[in-house]
């Protein structure tokens, strides 16, 4: 039949295992392979010099453990039913790395086996066989080291014996009432191992042991610590043992704990290991839990923090790029009306400075005779207005490009910054400038403008001349006739030169008006073109710039989102240990809420 | 000059430094007229651990009564006996985790030296004594404490023959690091059979004969446990006062021949430890009382120089740092008690010799050198001191020596020095 209290603790080994701790897993086997024995394992154990050895052969009324004033007993002895008397050392037993022979068990003469055993510091334990009434049932005595004592080799040994005591004795003597460092000890012993009395040795050598006993149940009582005190006397019992004397038996007080022994342990075997059991699920399920727990804590607080703040400014600064794109757009269109405006002014201004000066050359000038030089002139001053104009343009522009550049792209990001402008050079927009049409005064001209000037002279003075008798044609009449020839022959000529200059004028003002046209026109075509490429490069700087913090940002979130579910997961996972280790705990709880037993009230 | 002239020259320098102030002058005036008293010898130890008992032991008289835990520092005053100086003792509130640090404070104020009550060697708390001595005068002479097992009856299960077993477990502790470098010696006395024997009474001496008068198997039985022989109301009286030891011990005494009160007393001091403590105390305190005296007034001296630094008291503070370091009188009783404890071990017949000569005998010239006082004259001894220095020089020159001992042969190499040009 599979007790429950087997069960839960193969639940127990299980989950040792599961959370990878072999230690707990070899020592817990060992623990259930002494469980499964019907055995019952008392454990002796106490400060430095209390009687723990002499209790024991007291109780076996032998000289079984070696007893010495001073500090005696180093290794445990285990004591238990056999047949016939029999002892061995075993040394360097299951997990005592220090040991330097391997395992080994060796038999001695029983009567020098604790000596033995204490003298060598190979030993792990001496194991004793005696044929008594007492062991008969299972039981088994552990005698310990003592706690407490200045090495640290006893101390090890007595707390790692307690572990796999079904019960325990903690003996103190009776010269004093039990000291602080008893009671937290015991408060230790108690969680390890839960079925504990407290024997009250040597009550032969003080009067007042009563009183001694009140106080410590008292003490006991204060700690919260229900346990018995039984008060006995080995050297009285001893004494009875060799004189037969039933009586002093009786006194020596070993009645009252061969009978607990007896009638409260064996006899309760099932419901101590129920306990032991519990007592060590649960510690184990809380030397389990106690670091899950812990990485709880430290799982629930992993820091995203720093990366979620980092996600939040990425989004702050996309929000900040689009204000600024806004913002540099409008001004970008704001320059560029302002430099339109500002290159129409300029050009308007040089070509009609230009246009004055043509007026004024042509007041003097005569064309017929000066216009090929002058359209040189022309031509050379317009290309310089259209240079200067140009070049103001391009110089305006690079400005402009770099405060832009600034605005959108302050971590000088150097796109903006090529020189970008060289492919847009101006063409040459000035044409050929064409001759006005002018009238050559010739010889025949000049001829005829004579002939009639002088016809009207002749005429006029002939026929006065007539009067006066004379013929129509005489000198005076023909002087008069080339006098007024030649005059007409000169007016003719001031009259034309006069005609060339307003010609030369309005072909030099149509030619200039023509340039300001194509040139004017032009010019605005390349502002536009260039104002069109600059914005279209920032904004895809812009662009560049959103989809580089686009896709950072999506980057953290990404790694934020894993973590989160990462811890997630991780917190579920060790709630789920947790939980599973509380519920063994509780069903370990339960072994002992069956039933509690007088004298087992631990 | 010696410690004690040294440092009551340095006391007086300090109460003309600090004249201003009248908290430094109060203290200073308090440890000048501390000097000439007897040594005060505080005992110390956890609780139930025969304090009291010790100190009725010791005073000869029930002078504390045991088992009332005090509150306070009690003093008496007692002289040991008519041949041995006087000794003011101090019974203290035992020491736990409560009381401790007042415990500790008031015993470095108070007292010259300590005797530390364990009951048993594992009780020793070695942190307490750490706390007494915790101070740099006090660190550098750690000559003040006394390890006693005051209840050595119990270590020997209350055998007739307890006290051989707890000598044989106070030899292993004596030697241990941890409890040398902090004691000077630890001895057992079995508290109540001493203190019992100390005071013996007429009445209880014919009790005991009484008993001892009895045949051994009727008497036997009734000694086997206290609740047998405290049937009878007379024998609980003397169990009280007594303990299963002391009665064992003093009916074997008087069968075994102890006739009259005063025999078995002396008998009983003997078998109890007491005599062997009483020794100890006067060869390390007692008999040593200028040294001890001179430390805590250095201690005194020291706490008024830290707690009131001024520029006045710097060369005060630079010549007691001296002092102390140089004080070859703390290292004579270190070295006394190494060697009766076996700490350091010479040659028999020079250990014999070291031992006088550092002053385990007394301290004056003639008894360090092994002279009568009465025939001692100044030639004569230094010539003998000069011989000795000679032959110690020479057995320090021994490349073959531990550092122990050469050590301990420096320290003898130094006495031999003093002896011969004083």
């Amino acid at each position: 039949m599979a007790s429950p209290w087997l069960d839960v603790l193969d639940d127990t080994i299980r989950a040792c295992a599961a959370h990878e701790r072999q230690d707990l897993v070899d020592r817990l086997r060992v623990r259930r392979a002494q469980l499964v024995e019907p055995r019952v394992r008392v454990l002796v154990f106490g400060e430095p010099s209390q009687g723990k050895s002499q209790l024991v052969n007291g109780l076996l009324n032998a000289p079984v453990c070696a007893v010495g004033d001073d500090l005696t007993t180093t290794a445990p002895v285990v004591i238990r039913h056999a047949s016939e008397p029999v002892a061995t050392l075993v040394t360097g037993g299951d997990d005592e790395a220090r040991a330097i022979e391997g395992p080994g068990h060796r038999p001695v003469p029983i009567e020098s086996a604790a000596a033995r055993a204490n003298a060598d510091e190979t030993v792990v334990r001496a194991e004793v066989g005696l044929p008594r009434e007492l062991l008969a049932k299972g039981l088994t005595l552990i005698d310990t080291p003592p706690v407490g004592a200045p090495t640290a080799r006893h101390t090890r040994n007595a707390l790692a014996a307690l572990q796999q005591a079904d019960a325990a004795l903690l003996v103190s003597d009776a010269t004093k009432e039990l000291s602080s460092s008893e009671l937290d000890l015991l408060t230790r012993v108690c969680a390890l191992c839960p079925t504990v009395v407290v024997v009250l040795t040597k009550i032969d050598m003080v009067p007042g042991w009563r009183r001694v006993a009140e106080r410590n149940q008292a003490h006991l009582a204060r700690g919260g610590l229900p346990v018995t005190v039984l008060p006995v006397s080995a050297s009285l019992r001893l004494a009875a043992a060799r004189a037969g004397d039933t009586a002093l038996n009786e006194e020596s007080g070993f009645g009252a704990l061969v009978q607990y022994l007896h009638r409260d342990l064996i006899g309760h075997a099932d419901l101590l290991r129920r306990r032991s059991v519990a007592a060590l699920t649960r510690l184990t399920a809380d030397q389990l839990t106690a670091p899950l727990r812990e990485r709880l804590a430290a799982a629930k607080e992993t820091d995203t923090d720093e990366l979620t703040a980092r996600w939040r400014a990425a989004g702050r600064k996309l929000e900040e790029l689009q204000r600024e794109s806004q913002r540099w757009q409008t001004l970008l269109s704001d320059e560029v009306a302002d430099l339109v405006a500002d290159l129409d002014f300029d050009l308007r201004d040089r070509t009609r400075r230009i246009l004055r000066e043509v007026d004024e050359y042509f007041e003097v000038a005569d064309p017929a005779k000066d216009w090929d030089e002058f359209a040189e002139w022309m031509y050379e001053n317009l290309r310089a207005v259209a240079e200067t104009n140009s070049n103001w343009l391009l110089d305006r522009f690079e400005w402009i490009a770099r405060k832009i550049a600034r605005q959108v792209a302050p971590r000088g990001s150097g796109s903006l910054r090529e020189r970008w402008l060289e492919s847009t050079q101006l063409d040459d927009h000035v044409g050929e400038l064409r001759r006005p049409a002018i009238e050559r005064f010739g010889v025949g001209q000049k001829l005829f403008v004579g002939m009639r000037g002088s016809y009207s002279g002749l005429l006029m003075f002939g026929l006065a001349t007539t009067l006066a008798g004379m013929s129509l044609i005489n000198p005076i009449s023909i002087g008069a006739g080339a006098a007024f020839g030649a005059k007409s022959v000169f007016e003719e000529r001031g009259n034309r030169l006069k005609r060339r200059q307003s010609a030369a004028r309005t072909a030099a003002h149509r030619y200039v008006d023509d340039f300001f046209l194509i040139y004017g026109k032009e010019s605005k075509d390349t502002v536009r073109m260039i104002h069109r490429d600059l914005r279209d490069r920032c904004t895809a700087v812009a662009q560049e710039l959103r989809v580089e913090i686009t896709e950072s940002a999506k980057r953290i979130k990404e790694v934020i989102d894993t973590e989160t579910a990462q811890r997630t997961a991780r917190v579920r996972e060790l709630s789920k240990s947790i939980d599973e280790l509380t519920s063994l705990r509780r069903r370990a709880q339960s072994l002992t809420a069956a039933g509690t037993v007088r004298g087992l009230t631990a | 000059m010696s410690l004690a002239e040294v440092t009551w020259s340095l006391l007086n320098r300090a109460l003309e430094a600090y004249g201003d102030s009248p908290q430094a002058t109060a203290w200073l005036r308090r440890h000048l007229a501390r000097f000439h008293d007897p040594v005060r010898l505080a005992v110390v130890g956890p609780a139930r651990a025969g304090k009291s008992t010790v100190v009725n032991a010791l005073a000869g008289e029930l002078v504390a009564e045991p088992g009332v835990p005090d509150t306070e520092l009690s003093w008496y005053q007692v002289r040991q006996s008519r041949s041995r100086q006087e000794l003011l003792l101090l019974d203290t509130p035992p020491v736990d985790r409560d009381t401790e640090s007042r415990v500790v404070e008031g015993i470095c104020m108070e007292a010259d030296a300590v005797l530390y009550l364990m009951r048993h060697p594992q009780d020793a708390d070695l942190a307490f004594l750490r706390a007494v001595q915790d101070h740099p005068v006090a660190r550098a002479a750690p000559v003040t404490a006394l390890g006693v097992l005051s209840r050595a009856d119990e270590l020997g299960g209350g055998r007739v023959d307890a006290i051989v077993s707890a000598r044989q477990i106070a030899r292993r502790h004596r030697r241990e690091p941890g409890l040398s470098g902090l004691c000077q010696d630890v001895l057992p006395v079995a508290g109540l059979a001493a203190c019992a024997g100390r005071t013996l009474r007429e009445d209880e001496f014919e009790l005991l004969a009484a008993l001892a008068a009895l045949p051994k198997q009727e008497l036997d039985p009734l000694l086997l446990s206290a609740d047998r022989f405290a049937a009878d109301e007379a024998r609980a009286a003397l169990l009280e006062r007594f303990g299963l030891f002391g009665v064992r011990l003093a009916t074997t005494l008087v069968r075994r021949g102890a006739r009259g009160q005063a025999a078995l007393s002396a008998q009983l001091l003997q078998r109890s430890g007491l005599g062997e403590l009483r020794d100890a105390v006067e060869l390390y305190f007692t008999d040593r009382a200028d040294v001890l005296k001179a430390r805590s007034a250095l201690i005194g001296l020291e706490v008024v120089l830290r707690m009131e630094p001024r520029p006045a008291a710097g060369p005060l503070l630079a010549e007691l740092e001296r002092t102390v370091a140089g004080a070859h009188e703390f290292r004579e009783l270190r070295l006394i008690a190494a060697l009766r404890t076996g700490r350091v071990r010479l040659p028999e017949e020079l250990s014999e010799e070291a031992f006088r000569l550092v002053g385990g005998y007394g301290g004056e010239a003639s008894a360090r050198l092994g002279f009568e006082a009465a025939e001692a004259a100044g030639p004569a001894l230094r010539h003998e001191a000069v011989g000795a220095l000679r032959r110690w020089q020479e057995y320090a020159g021994n490349p073959l020596l531990g550092a122990a001992e050469r050590r301990a042969a420096a320290v003898v190499i130094r006495s031999c020095e003093a002896l011969a040009t004083s």
